[in-house]
């Protein structure tokens, strides 16, 4: 076969943040295949210079509107990691529940806002507004909200925190806050899985497409890991020296992009649901592993498009586990407490977390108070490279389709990936004194 | 009387700002009643090049950028700045502290970026540095209820009402324990309200994410410094991180 | 009097508690302070607190209070807020129980507010005597730490042990109920004597001036003090003054529309009068901008304004505003005791005028009727007139001078004078100059629409004043709208005969500019009648028979040797500059100042007094004005200046 294919995608829509597909087919030949991202850079490493610790949190908060609790649990572990900040069980459980809720908003948003359009044929969620999918749109709504208001209730506010300070919380949700918080999650298992079963009645639509790659996520003992654990690989295993991450992470720039480029043992490697489920899923409770039976989801899956149906896994699972944290709250009472006072002035500090697009670290040099030296690893940088392999060995495969699906087709796989460009522009690795 | 057409832009941000519309939850089916959104890159795939009301998130930092919004702003009826990124230039200003060589070196290294104008960035610049905005919905990120306000005044006909007063209105209506008798900084009254003094409410100081007051009463400022054992510089430091300017903030 | 045990009190509050039919709310802690929260059980509750960060009129005028819902998708769909439960507030100090009878007096006395009425009498209040006391009150000083009577029970602790004071049969009733007690001895009720003068002496901080009268004599000889001048030049200008404040009870009222464009609410809100744009009107203008001048208003508020008004000193000393002011300015007790030690600076002695007439009608307070509008017709490039009428078609009944608050839903209400003079016809008008929000929607509404009216509202012209006088009509600018009212009363067929000669003189800033060419045609031809005008400019090419120049230029015009001074009244009605040249004019023909009467515009909100907007010193425009006897305003500082 012998044709002309240009795809020009100029900012691919429904992702967060700017990111371009070119491709260029001369007479069946692929000359050009790119994954771009023209992001502005935001220089948030300069920003931080000589910040005192307790700035850190709210500025790195600001790296990304979508991931802002997962930024800020980082950032907190990191500083406290740095200043030997050990926070009490109360305020661990909450930053769990956080997290929860914050997987949640983001795995909802993307799977009902921006996957699911693709799915159901329309250009965005509005046009489902009146249509026979209402309901299932509705429902997705219902969840987003309930996502929402969880980090509202633990956070003070979902987009930005404010109660997660250095050493804990700033505020706690009161008892009867937390009672309803359960009673309504509970209620939330059903419309869950309604909209799983509208997922499924269209998921033929995902392309079949595997590329056996590398996952790379968290993993601990005894749970499925969100915000601890040790560093995982599906190709190498546990790798427990965490304060040497960039062993395992070692990132790269290249010209098409204002964001790093990240690779391991292979040319690239993935993160996020998919990676977590691949590495973790013995781990999710019940009805999580039902949901991922249901969509016929097995470890290790290749198919980067599984993503959003490992995103809906992770979604029953982090309702089912904030049901048992918000148990463990209410068996102890919840009580005012302080953050923890913080002695250390100097120190260096690595924080890793499970946030909704992968595995995220933060890493600060403190002195004095203020930090001297930040870096960051952000999960969609860890994608980009993968992305990029992706679409090399797709795109011949579909070659002979017309040029409006195959672009659709390339569209569908970058947001498969959910990738949050806002955050991976930010390149933190700089020494500053 | 036809939908009025309204688009969504974003320049260097998290785009939390724009995440608030999706938050509106249920309420975003009236938005899409109420207005025509030709333009939402973040949840939409169409595109329209002209429109009644933009919003625009995000400071202005490139070329390209500055080109981009003049375009918008010829063909915006309404330009509103969504947000502290793109009404006041937010936390990427922090950065205009030091010159834009010294920050591309200390972040870039040695890598070659010269010639990409990806990278081709000057200080941080809020929206209304280079064109002409119309209306302001403050803070990192924006209150959802005052988007709605700015919404329903604009479809209205009204002129949108900021508050002009400082975040202690707010403060006390909420009851809170004043912040400083807590030992924390807190900006809130040189800060103007409209977020219901939602971090003061949560615990922690205000950080004057909605911007400094048209005109603070700078002289008092002093007393109270004085009286709580804190320096002009503290000051200054905790104004970087929202309100950096070149002059005295 | 009853007695109980510590352990019995709170079994009495927890069957509180269980009985639901309450809402039971009460002190408990936050952070290191206190405040009144909804009461879970009685453990919480912390009577032995010394002051909370808000005083309990968040439950009588709350922070945001829903004031009323409307339907936009209808023509005119308003429903008014009901009240909630009935309340038990436990642990209200004394000097919160007398914040709270002072502020009867303005919310029930005074024009009735519906809503803090109902609350009022929905809520019982459990007050408690001060068992430590806030280094910054006052309270002892002022003898408002102790109160016999505004509660429905209180509570004193003598030891182990509380004396029940019953203050009201519905307190009775809740003892009997739900309470173990004893009737109290002899010797615990002389107990609570006992305590009391305990808790008089742990105030460190005294005021040196206690009586009403003192304050007020201190304050006038002191309005020009420089103090007001250094103390407000440290003012942050954040009003949390007078937001944690008992006795202050100024609100904002604003309209929300939800984004579904159907469902909105009229919300009132706490203001205060520190803050910049309290007096901003709609053209812009803001009548009390000097930040000094607004820092003495709230002294002058707490012991003059209200004092003179009511009687009572407006402040109850709980040491609220010091702790709140991160300045440390806000204190009244620091500022009269400066005052008290520096004699008088700077004496002014008018700031309070009785108001003449009572309004207590119905359709006055928050909720407007509806009126239709049945005519709509343009007088110039700016004003529109709009000829109203109410949907039950009665007579507004008004008197010319008075003003209506006309609302539309959604945008909001503002002030207008009625230019129809007093008439049994059912219909009236209002011009309307397009300045703000209000105005510009009012613009776009056509015949046949809905408003809602407030009103009539305000003093008016006495007539009975100008029985067998002359009279000169001076009027600037769009003064001439509610000027008209009043000319057309006077020269309507059934009253002209009680009037003599009629002078009108009217300024106008271009000649397009001239409100009611036609009437003013119609009234030159009356018997007995003078009109002069003037424009400020005329450009060439504009047809003007009239004078160029200012209103004042008019009266050298007027043939003086006709004028009977004595027998001559003057009106002068026009913008804030005009008045000060206008009333010169007249002094020089030798009119008295008793015999010329203005009509101000000031931010008229809530047009019953209350919101406290309007306020020129101690008079509330939109009562005891907008027409006022020149004699007796023209001493107000903030009249003319």
């Amino acid at each position: 076969m012998s044709k002309d294919v240009s795809v020009n995608v100029h900012h691919v829509t429904r992702v967060e943040g700017h990111g371009n597909i070119v491709l260029d087919v001369k007479s069946g030949d692929i000359k050009e295949i790119q994954w771009q991202v023209p992001e502005a850079p935001r220089f948030f490493e300069a920003m931080l210079r000589g910040r005192h610790y307790d700035d850190l949190r709210p500025i790195t908060s600001r790296i990304c509107g979508i991931c802002s609790i997962g930024h800020s649990l980082a950032s907190l572990k990191a500083t406290e990691d740095a200043l030997d900040v050990s926070i009490s069980d109360q305020s661990h459980i909450l930053r769990r529940l956080a997290i929860n809720g914050e997987n949640m908003q983001s795995h909802i948003l993307h799977i009902g806002y921006l996957v699911a359009p693709d799915l159901f044929g329309v250009g965005s969620v509005f046009p489902l507004v009146g249509s026979k999918h209402q309901d299932a749109l509705l429902k997705i709504v219902q969840l987003h909200r309930l996502s929402n208001e969880m980090s509202d209730m633990i956070c003070g506010r979902t987009t930005h925190p404010i109660r997660l300070v250095v050493g804990g919380f700033s505020m706690v949700p009161t008892e009867k806050q937390l009672r309803e918080m359960k009673q309504r999650l509970t209620d939330a298992i059903q419309p869950t899985q309604d909209v799983a079963t509208a997922v499924l009645s269209v998921a033929d639509k995902l392309p079949d497409f595997s590329r056996e790659t590398e996952y790379i996520g968290l993993s601990a003992d005894n749970e499925y890991a969100f915000y601890d654990g040790y560093i995982n690989s599906t190709d190498t295993g546990a790798f427990k020296d965490y304060k040497n991450y960039t062993d395992v992470m070692k990132e790269y720039i290249v010209s098409q992009s204002t964001a790093k480029y990240a690779k391991h043992h292979r040319k690239s490697y993935m993160v996020g649901a998919l990676a977590r489920y691949n590495l973790n899923s013995k781990q999710l409770h019940p009805l999580a592993k039902d949901v991922a039976k249901m969509f016929g989801l097995k470890p290790v899956c290749y198919n980067p498009y599984m993503n959003t149906i490992a995103q809906i896994v992770e979604f029953v699972h982090n309702i089912e586990d904030s049901i048992l944290q918000i148990d463990a709250l209410l068996d102890t009472t919840i009580k005012d407490e302080k953050p923890v006072k913080v002695n250390k002035r100097s120190g260096t500090g690595v924080g890793i977390v499970e946030v909704p697009r992968g595995i995220l670290v933060h890493e600060y040099v403190i002195k004095n108070e203020l930090c001297t030296k930040a870096n960051c690893i952000i999960p969609t940088n860890q994608n980009h490279a993968n992305i990029q392999h992706d679409m090399e060995e797709l795109v011949p495969q579909i070659l002979d389709k017309s040029e409006k699906e195959i672009e659709l087709t390339l569209e569908m796989l970058v947001r498969a990936y959910d990738p949050c460009i806002s955050c991976s522009t930010h390149y933190l690795t700089v020494t500053f004194e | 009387m036809s939908k009025p057409k309204v688009a969504f832009f974003d320049f260097a941000s998290c785009e939390g700002c724009q995440l608030q519309i999706a938050n509106l939850e249920e309420e975003i089916l009236d938005l899409i009643q109420l207005v025509d959104v030709v333009s939402f890159r973040e949840v939409m795939k169409e595109h329209a090049e002209t429109y009644d009301i933009a919003f625009i998130e995000g400071s202005v930092m490139r070329p390209m950028d500055e080109e981009r919004i003049k375009e918008i702003r010829k063909h915006a009826k309404i330009l509103v700045a969504l947000g502290a990124c793109a009404t006041i230039g937010g936390v990427n200003k922090i950065r205009n502290q030091w010159d834009v060589e010294n920050v591309k070196k200390d972040v870039y290294g040695d890598a070659k970026i010269k010639g990409n104008k990806y990278f081709d960035v000057f200080p941080t610049k809020s929206v209304d540095e280079v064109v002409k905005v119309d209306f302001y919905i403050h803070g990192c990120p924006i209150n959802r209820d005052e988007f709605k306000k700015v919404v329903v005044s604009l479809i209205m006909g009204k002129t949108p009402e900021i508050p002009t007063y400082p975040v202690c209105v707010e403060c006390k209506k909420n009851e809170n324990v004043c912040l400083f008798e807590q030992g924390k900084f807190c900006l809130g009254p040189i800060t103007r309200a409209g977020c219901n003094a939602i971090c003061p409410t949560n615990g922690s100081p205000c950080d004057g994410c909605r911007g400094i007051l048209d005109k603070p009463q700078v002289e008092c400022v002093q007393e109270v410094l004085d009286r709580y054992n804190l320096t002009y510089e503290d000051m200054k430091n905790r104004c970087i991180i929202y309100n950096y300017t070149k002059e005295e903030c | 009097m009853k007695s109980i045990s510590e352990e019995d009190l709170n079994c009495f509050i927890d069957a509180l508690i269980q009985d639901e039919t309450y809402e039971v709310h009460g002190v408990q802690s936050k952070g290191k302070r206190f405040v009144f929260a909804p009461l879970e059980t009685a453990e919480h509750l912390r009577l032995e607190y010394d002051v909370t960060i808000l005083p309990p009129k968040k439950y009588f005028l709350p922070q945001y209070e829903n004031l009323m819902d409307f339907n936009l998708s209808q023509d005119f769909s308003v429903s008014p807020q009901k009240v909630d439960k009935p309340l038990i507030l436990i642990g209200v100090h004394p000097y919160d129980i007398i914040a709270l009878q002072q502020t009867d007096k303005v919310y029930l006395d005074d024009q009735k507010d519906d809503f803090y009425q109902k609350r009022r009498k929905n809520t019982l209040i459990i007050g408690v005597d001060i068992q430590n006391v806030s280094e910054h009150s006052f309270a002892g000083s002022l003898g408002t730490h102790y109160v016999d009577s505004g509660f429905d029970l209180m509570l004193t602790n003598i030891g182990k042990k509380y004396v029940i004071t019953i203050g009201s049969k519905k307190g009775e009733k809740l003892v009997q109920r739900y309470a173990k007690v004893k009737d109290a001895t002899d010797a615990e009720v002389k107990e609570i004597e006992k305590i009391r003068i305990n808790t008089l002496n742990k105030f460190k901080k005294k005021v040196q001036v206690t009586d009403a009268a003192g304050w007020s004599s201190l304050l006038v000889s002191n309005y020009e003090n420089s103090i007001w001048e250094e103390q407000s030049s440290k003012c942050m200008e954040c009003s949390s003054c007078t937001m944690v404040c008992p006795t202050c009870f100024c609100y904002d009222v604003k309209d929300d529309v939800s984004l579904n464009m159907r469902d909105g609410s009229r919300i009132r809100t706490w203001d205060g009068c520190l803050l910049k744009d309290f007096t901003k009107v709609g053209s812009g203008e803001v009548f009390r901008e000097d930040l000094k001048d607004r820092f003495r208003h709230r002294f002058f508020r707490k012991g003059n304004y209200l004092t003179e008004r009511y009687g009572f000193i407006a402040c109850v000393g709980c040491g609220r505003c010091s702790i709140a002011c991160l300045p440390n300015i806000a204190s009244p007790c620091d500022i009269i005791n400066e005052l008290s030690k520096s004699g008088g600076k700077g004496k002014r002695d008018t700031f309070f005028i009785k108001q003449k007439n009572k309004t207590d009608e119905k359709g006055i307070i928050h909720v407007p009727r509806r009126a239709i509008i049945k005519k709509i017709q343009k007088l110039t490039e700016w004003e529109t007139l709009f000829t109203l009428e109410f949907e039950d078609k009665k007579p507004l009944g008004h008197k010319p001078g008075q003003f209506v608050e006309l609302s539309i839903f959604g945008v909001g209400e503002a002030p207008f004078g009625i230019s129809s003079p007093p008439s049994d016809d059912p219909q009236f008008d209002v011009v309307v100059r397009k300045v703000g929000n209000l105005t510009s929607k009012l613009f776009t509404l056509k015949k046949e629409d809905s408003v809602g009216i407030r009103g009539p509202l305000g003093n008016g012209f006495d007539m009975k004043e100008f029985k067998g006088k002359h009279i000169i009509f001076v009027s600037g600018g769009t003064g001439m709208i509610p000027m008209r009212s009043l000319i057309e009363y006077c020269l309507d067929k059934k009253n002209r005969d009680k009037f003599k000669y009629i002078k009108i003189l009217y300024g106008a800033k271009r000649p397009c500019d001239v409100l009611f060419q036609d009437k003013i045609a119609t009234w030159e031809k009356c018997d007995s009648v003078t009109c002069k005008l003037t424009v400020d400019t005329c450009q060439d090419g504009e047809c003007w028979v009239g004078s160029v120049g200012l209103v004042t230029a008019l009266f050298p015009k007027l043939e003086v040797d006709r004028i009977d001074p004595k027998n001559t009244k003057a009106v002068v009605i026009g913008p804030p500059v005009m008045f000060k040249f206008v009333i010169k004019c007249l002094q020089t023909i030798g009119i008295d100042d008793k015999d010329i009467y203005v009509s101000l515009e000031r931010r008229m909100k809530c047009g019953v007094g209350k919101c406290g907007h309007c306020q020129i010193n101690g008079v509330y425009c939109c009562k005891e004005g907008p027409v006022f006897n020149y004699a007796e305003i023209k001493n107000l500082p903030e009249a003319f200046e």
